[in-house]
């Protein structure tokens, strides 16, 4: 574990110089932790779409080594029957991710819905565009959705059309709360992945003073390449006007919600 | 023989790390009452700064 920690690490710190305008390459990576290729592999997959993130919102093609490892990761690790909705919804979200990237030069994308035996269609399929089951989100109390929603930041993209988007696109005040309460809880790495879908949803209200929130969130936990990319993604979104504007005339937010008094923790 | 059992193993951790990192339980968080912590340290100060008890003089 700690091995690929340190991996996943890596990846996010190229993917942050990457953001902020320097070069990135997984092949880098590979590298970094002695030619592993499998290590680097699997920290592509625990990192999931955010290593395609530079060209998403740089609009810029990724480099073939990049794609081959992601390609590879969406192949070597998908969700079993077990799985919990976040592992799924992570490959979902790669499987996405690679069409995207890919899209017009008609490759072949690895897929895992309704082909156990391995088999590749072609790009992603209509069937698939709604992804998993989001009922376990749905139905989440305010602070576990913040949990989730984090852990799924990879998801938090312009223009996101999942079903994942869409419930934290019906609870932008809940988002907030959750927000403050990571930074109460000094859980920089929930904070950050909670600002990022803020930065993309619509509704925030303006008294939950993002911007600032979010430099604090990079001042006090930016150590960590995870939190550092978070907080760039959601400030370069917010910088090229890709997020939706935030709500002004929104009461103020309290990490506490009038209805559940007491679940801080 | 014995290295390939090594890499199957290697590979079947790294599948086990991979979905424990996606799918981790929420950190236990540092949560700090201010309220709590002034008066903690107003009591505090007040024993630091007190003047030491009067004790009987020996005769």
């Amino acid at each position: 574990m700690k091995q690929l920690s340190g991996a996943v690490h890596d990846l996010a710190s190229e993917l942050v110089s990457a953001l902020r305008g320097g070069d990135h390459s997984v092949a880098g990576t590979t590298a970094s932790v002695g030619g592993d290729e499998a290590l680097t592999v699997a920290a592509v997959r625990t990192l999931g779409a955010d290593v395609l993130l530079p060209s998403t919102l740089l609009r810029r093609p990724a480099p073939e080594p990049d794609l081959a490892h992601f390609r590879e990761a969406v192949r070597a690790y998908p969700p079993g029957p077990q799985s919990s909705p976040t592992v799924a919804w992570s490959h979902w979200a790669m499987e996405r991710a690679l069409h995207r990237a890919t899209a017009g030069a008609g490759e072949a994308v690895p897929r895992h819905h309704g082909h156990p035996d391995g088999a590749e269609g072609r790009g992603a399929p209509e069937a698939d565009a709604a992804g998993p089951d989001v009922s376990a989100l749905r139905e989440a109390g305010w602070q576990a959705l913040t949990h989730q929603l984090s852990v799924l930041a990879a998801l938090a993209v312009p223009h996101a059309d999942s079903g994942v988007a869409a419930e934290a696109a019906r609870r932008p005040v809940d988002v907030s709360r959750g927000f403050v309460r990571a930074v109460r809880r000094r859980d920089w790495l929930q904070a950050a992945g909670a600002g990022r879908w803020l930065a993309v949803i619509g509704g925030v209200p303006s008294s939950l003073g993002l911007d600032a929130g979010l430099r604090f969130v990079l001042g006090m936990g930016g150590a960590d390449p995870r939190v550092a990319l978070h907080v760039h993604a959601a400030t370069l979104m917010r910088a090229d006007g890709l997020a939706t504007p935030d709500e002004p005339d929104a009461e103020a937010v309290t990490e506490r919600a009038p209805a559940d008094p007491g679940a801080t923790a | 023989m014995f290295s390939a059992e090594t890499r199957t193993r290697d590979l079947q951790s790294l599948e086990v790390d991979v979905e424990e990192a996606l799918n981790p339980t929420e950190a236990d968080g540092t949560f700090r009452d201010s309220r709590e912590c002034a008066v903690l340290l107003l009591l505090g100060g007040a024993l630091l700064l007190s003047p030491p008890t009067p004790r009987p003089k020996k005769s």
